[in-house]
């Protein structure tokens, strides 16, 4: 795509949006700090920052979600105070929120119009009208779904698609992606790519908030970078490189990790043999099929798929968190095991992470200590009941271990950013002392500055004799860790790769194979 | 960091809220102290400290089940009907193992009144464990399985009474005379259901906060999901949970028979449950789950019995007439006041748009109607007009300050 053309017009329009000194504050954070941005119409503006620097804090503001404590917000030249979401809709700005907002159980269509359904002449609700606007919508974005699909039997590209076909409806003349990207497949994004080619030459303005370097170098025309609330600065793309972002994101140059030496590898932990996993609902038949793999202590094999290929039925049948219908074999030091609840593989000493924290891993409610401790309350018993020093020793030690950042072990824990959250549920199952640790891409939505201490922590435990399995959406995050990779497509087997044999291309082609 | 520097930490013995609920309690008893044309508390304070507190204890005892439900992310519809049903059990079953002192009014001896106790506890140990196997084997939401055994136990324990006292007496009877002296001293020594209404305060204090099990049950409640895939065997706490709620309600179910000297399936513990979340509410459970204490609960339980006391002081009538009106009015004001500093914070408004315009004659009716009944219709009609203005005044006040939190 050419985003030449979109430089030409600068200067002479208002900006599409123009904030100055935005401030919001939580109680005791600053999460937007005299924040100033300027967006020229028509152009892909991309926002940069680890988690926590306040990008999300920005989309809500612009989305009439929060209302900023001070500054000034304008769109298209005219001085905007959004109270609610409708405002936002009404002054032509359409939010594509992370976690997106579709009514699951709504068809499509009535996803597309809700709160603006169409009516017929008596008043009631106009279905066939929308289902044929919806079709128009969703064709001009090259996307074959049917209007009348329950929304949530739609994969998450597909829902994404449905959200951009809801602000074409709105005719938003602003699109705010919010980090769209982060759980779609490869194929899946590279469609998004060609929408949001469409949505640029329609000449919407589309803000894009990303800490993906490829995506982001390949489709903005400038690109903002925030760091813990602050503009850094606002640079064009031509005139940058994602080493600087990057640097200027994490406010210090990220120490490339060492080169690592070959780990050694102990005697055999696990091995799976034709493992097959019913799936009788589905045409498919089967979630996994005939899935044989080994792991041995100090060496981390890493899962490759895309979404939907099976990774995290396979690790949540190893662990016992799955459906325990499936067959095969799965030994465990060379005797078989069948896992029917995660307590069984705890105490064989197994432990998993899973994909997605927030729904699987924390609890809310519980601080920081109450987090990491949950796994192994019984350590830190005095005569039955808890010690409360005995349980912070135990903590302490864990989150020293991890290099948990948190302001007190007694911390909220939905305080702490993600990265620092992920490291609290690996301390949690590390004070279990596991051999085998499960890792469900571990490092979704954690900021680059945390991406590389996990790194480094999962080599230290490998290194150390634990057998590490690691999924990962991210083909580059495998191969610089995974001793041995093997690739699932569609709940199939399809590659097995040592590291030295893999490459991007090579696991791209078996995993759509 | 040394812990006494640490902001974070729950505070040792009460958090703010709590606070604000011995406060709230203290100035009930102040204002029915004052406002009393009798002034009942001045005269007879020990009459009515007892009161207050055998109605506490009572209540109290099942509330904490109730928390411990709600805490672990469930609801327990059904200890109304737990307290008649573990009544019935404990008098039928005296009634089959001595039915000639009981037809007599005489003493059935301590080893009768154990077993038939230990029956009632056994069958709360039963309702639990039937809860938690329609909730986790069969899947039910808690609230359709303990709705169904909420109506359903009552009528349990109806047809139990009928088909016993027309087994085991000349004639069937809807209810059965319980005076075995072992339940008058009951009755007339406040301090034994008080005294257990401390010890098993004190006994889930222990459990929720100092045992595994305490915390497996806050993580439950907090998510459920991540309770599983972190090794807890959640059906196990389940059942725990919902056995300690049946089970407190069937030892209230006994001091509500010796209270009575009757077990009455018909009515006894009739809307309990209710008034036992209620008391959770107000002490600041979260019906989400996940979040709750023990003191809060039993200040939740004494603010309720406080205010119910005052009520009845100040206007002189019974008691229950206004019990369920209290009783709503306190947990939407308890619920509402916790929530104003988000509220102010968020931009949220009391009054919003038309819905805001027709709450305002709502309420006003409302606490004009409470006044005219309570006071004299003069007085209704001016506190409906007071109502009017100054909620009027109030949205008005919202509307001017909302652009101006917006920028």
């Amino acid at each position: 795509m050419n985003h030449d053309n979109h430089e030409v017009k600068k200067d002479a329009a208002p900006h599409a949006v123009c904030m100055r000194g935005i401030t919001k504050r939580f109680p005791g954070v600053v999460a937007l700090e005299d924040m100033s941005l300027d967006v020229r119409p028509g152009e892909l503006h991309a926002i940069c920052g680890e988690n926590g620097a306040g990008k999300s804090t920005l989309v809500k503001i612009l989305s009439g979600v929060y209302q900023p404590d001070g500054g000034t917000l304008e769109i298209g030249g005219e001085m905007v105070r959004f109270v609610c979401t409708r405002d936002a809709e009404h002054a032509g700005v359409a939010i594509i929120h992370q976690e997106l907002a579709l009514v699951e159980e709504l068809s499509v269509a009535a996803n597309v119009f809700l709160g603006r359904e169409k009516r017929t002449a008596l008043g009631l609700v106009d279905d066939r009208a929308m289902a044929a606007e919806c079709a128009q919508l969703l064709e001009s974005l090259e996307c074959r779904i049917a209007p009348d699909v329950r929304t949530g039997n739609l994969r998450v590209g597909d829902q994404q698609l449905v959200e951009i076909a809801k602000a074409l409806s709105l005719h938003a003349s602003i699109v705010v992606m919010d980090e769209p990207t982060s759980a779609l497949t490869e194929s899946e994004s590279a469609r998004l790519e060609r929408t949001i080619a469409k949505l640029l030459a329609r000449g919407t303005t589309i803000l894009y908030i990303s800490h993906k370097m490829g995506e982001v170098f390949r489709l903005a025309d400038r690109i903002t970078v925030l760091r813990d609330g602050r503009h850094v600065r606002t640079v064009n793309r031509a005139d940058t490189s994602p080493e600087e972002i990057t640097g200027w994101m994490v406010g210090r140059k990220i120490a490339d990790r060492p080169a690592s030496a070959p780990r050694v590898r102990g005697k055999q932990l696990l091995e799976v043999r034709n493992l097959c996993l019913p799936w009788p609902e589905h045409p498919r038949g089967y979630r996994l099929s005939d899935i044989s793999l080994s792991l041995c202590a100090g060496e981390i094999l890493g899962v490759a798929g895309l979404m939907g290929a099976g990774r995290t039925e396979l690790l949540e049948t190893l662990f016992g968190a799955g459906q325990s219908n499936w067959t095969g074999d799965i030994l465990l030091e060379g005797r078989r095991v069948r896992f029917l609840h995660p307590r069984e593989a705890c105490d064989r000493r197994i432990a998993m992470v899973s994909e997605d924290r927030k729904r699987l891993g924390l609890f809310p409610d519980l601080d920081v200590a109450g987090n990491v401790s949950v796994c192994s309350l019984h350590e830190a018993l005095y005569g039955g009941l808890l010690s409360r020093s005995g349980e912070d020793a135990l903590v302490a030690g864990s989150v020293r271990e991890t290099g948990v950042k948190t302001p007190s072990l007694h911390a909220p824990i939905m305080g702490l950013s993600g990265g620092n959250q992920q490291k609290c549920i690996i301390g949690r199952w590390l004070l279990t002392r596991p051999d085998i640790l499960l890792l469900d891409d571990p490092t979704r939505g954690i900021d680059v500055g945390a991406k590389a201490e996990l790194y480094t922590l999962i080599d230290q435990l490998c290194r150390n004799g634990m057998g590490v399995i690691l999924t990962s959406s991210e083909l580059p995050e495998l191969l610089s860790l995974a001793d041995r990779i093997i690739v699932l497509a569609e709940g199939r087997l399809t590659a097995e790769f040592s590291r030295s044999e893999a490459t991007e291309a090579k696991i791209m082609a078996a995993a759509t194979g | 960091m040394p812990p006494h520097q640490d902001s974070f930490r729950q505070p040792f013995l009460l958090r703010r809220s709590e606070w604000a609920l011995v406060l709230a309690i203290v100035v009930a008893v102040g204002l029915t102290a004052l406002l009393d044309a009798n002034h009942s508390y001045a005269t007879r304070p020990l009459e009515s400290l007892r009161d207050i507190a055998r109605n506490t204890a009572l209540l109290g005892i099942f509330a904490l089940g109730a928390t411990v439900v709600i805490i672990a992310g469930g609801i327990d519809l059904s200890a109304g009907s737990m307290i008649a049903l573990s009544g019935t059990v404990c008098a039928t079953t005296m009634l089959a193992l001595a039915p000639v002192e009981m037809m007599g009014f005489k003493p059935v001896g301590p080893a009768v009144v154990a077993v038939a106790c230990a029956a009632s506890l056994l069958a709360g140990f039963l309702v639990g464990t039937l809860h938690s196997w329609l909730i986790t084997a069969i899947r039910l939401p808690p609230f359709i399985a303990t709705l169904a055994t909420l109506v359903g136990l009552r009528s349990f324990a109806r047809a139990l009474c009928e088909s016993a006292t027309s087994a085991l007496t000349p004639t069937k009877s809807a209810l059965v005379n319980v005076a075995d002296p072992l339940f008058k001293t009951v009755r007339d020594n406040v301090w034994i259901p008080v005294a257990m209404f401390g010890v098993l305060a004190c006994i889930t204090w222990l459990i929720l906060t100092r045992t595994v099990l305490g915390r497996h049950i806050g993580a439950l409640g907090g998510n459920e999901q991540a309770a599983r895939l972190a090794g807890i065997r959640t059906d196990n706490v389940k059942w725990f949970a919902y056995c300690f709620g049946a089970m407190t309600a069937a030892l209230a179910g006994l001091f509500y028979v010796a209270n009575e000297s009757v077990s009455a399936p018909v009515n006894q513990g009739r809307g309990h449950e209710l008034n036992a979340i209620a008391a959770a509410v107000v002490g600041g459970c979260s019906l989400a789950g996940g979040v709750g204490t023990v003191p809060g609960t039993v200040l939740g339980a004494i603010f309720l019995r406080v205010v119910i006391d005052a009520v009845s002081k100040i206007i002189k009538t019974g008691a229950d007439v206004y019990e369920g009106l209290i009783v709503g009015i306190v947990v939407v004001m308890a619920v509402t006041l916790g929530q104003v500093g988000q509220m102010a914070k968020g931009g949220r408004k009391l009054l919003p748009g038309s819905l805001g315009l027709c709450a305002i004659p709502t309420l006003a009716i409302l606490s004009g109607a409470i006044v005219a009944m309570t006071a004299g219709p003069r007085a209704g009609a001016s506190v409906a007009g007071a109502s009017v203005v100054l909620l009027w005044l109030l949205r008005a006040w919202e509307n001017s300050r909302t652009p101006a939190s917006s920028m």
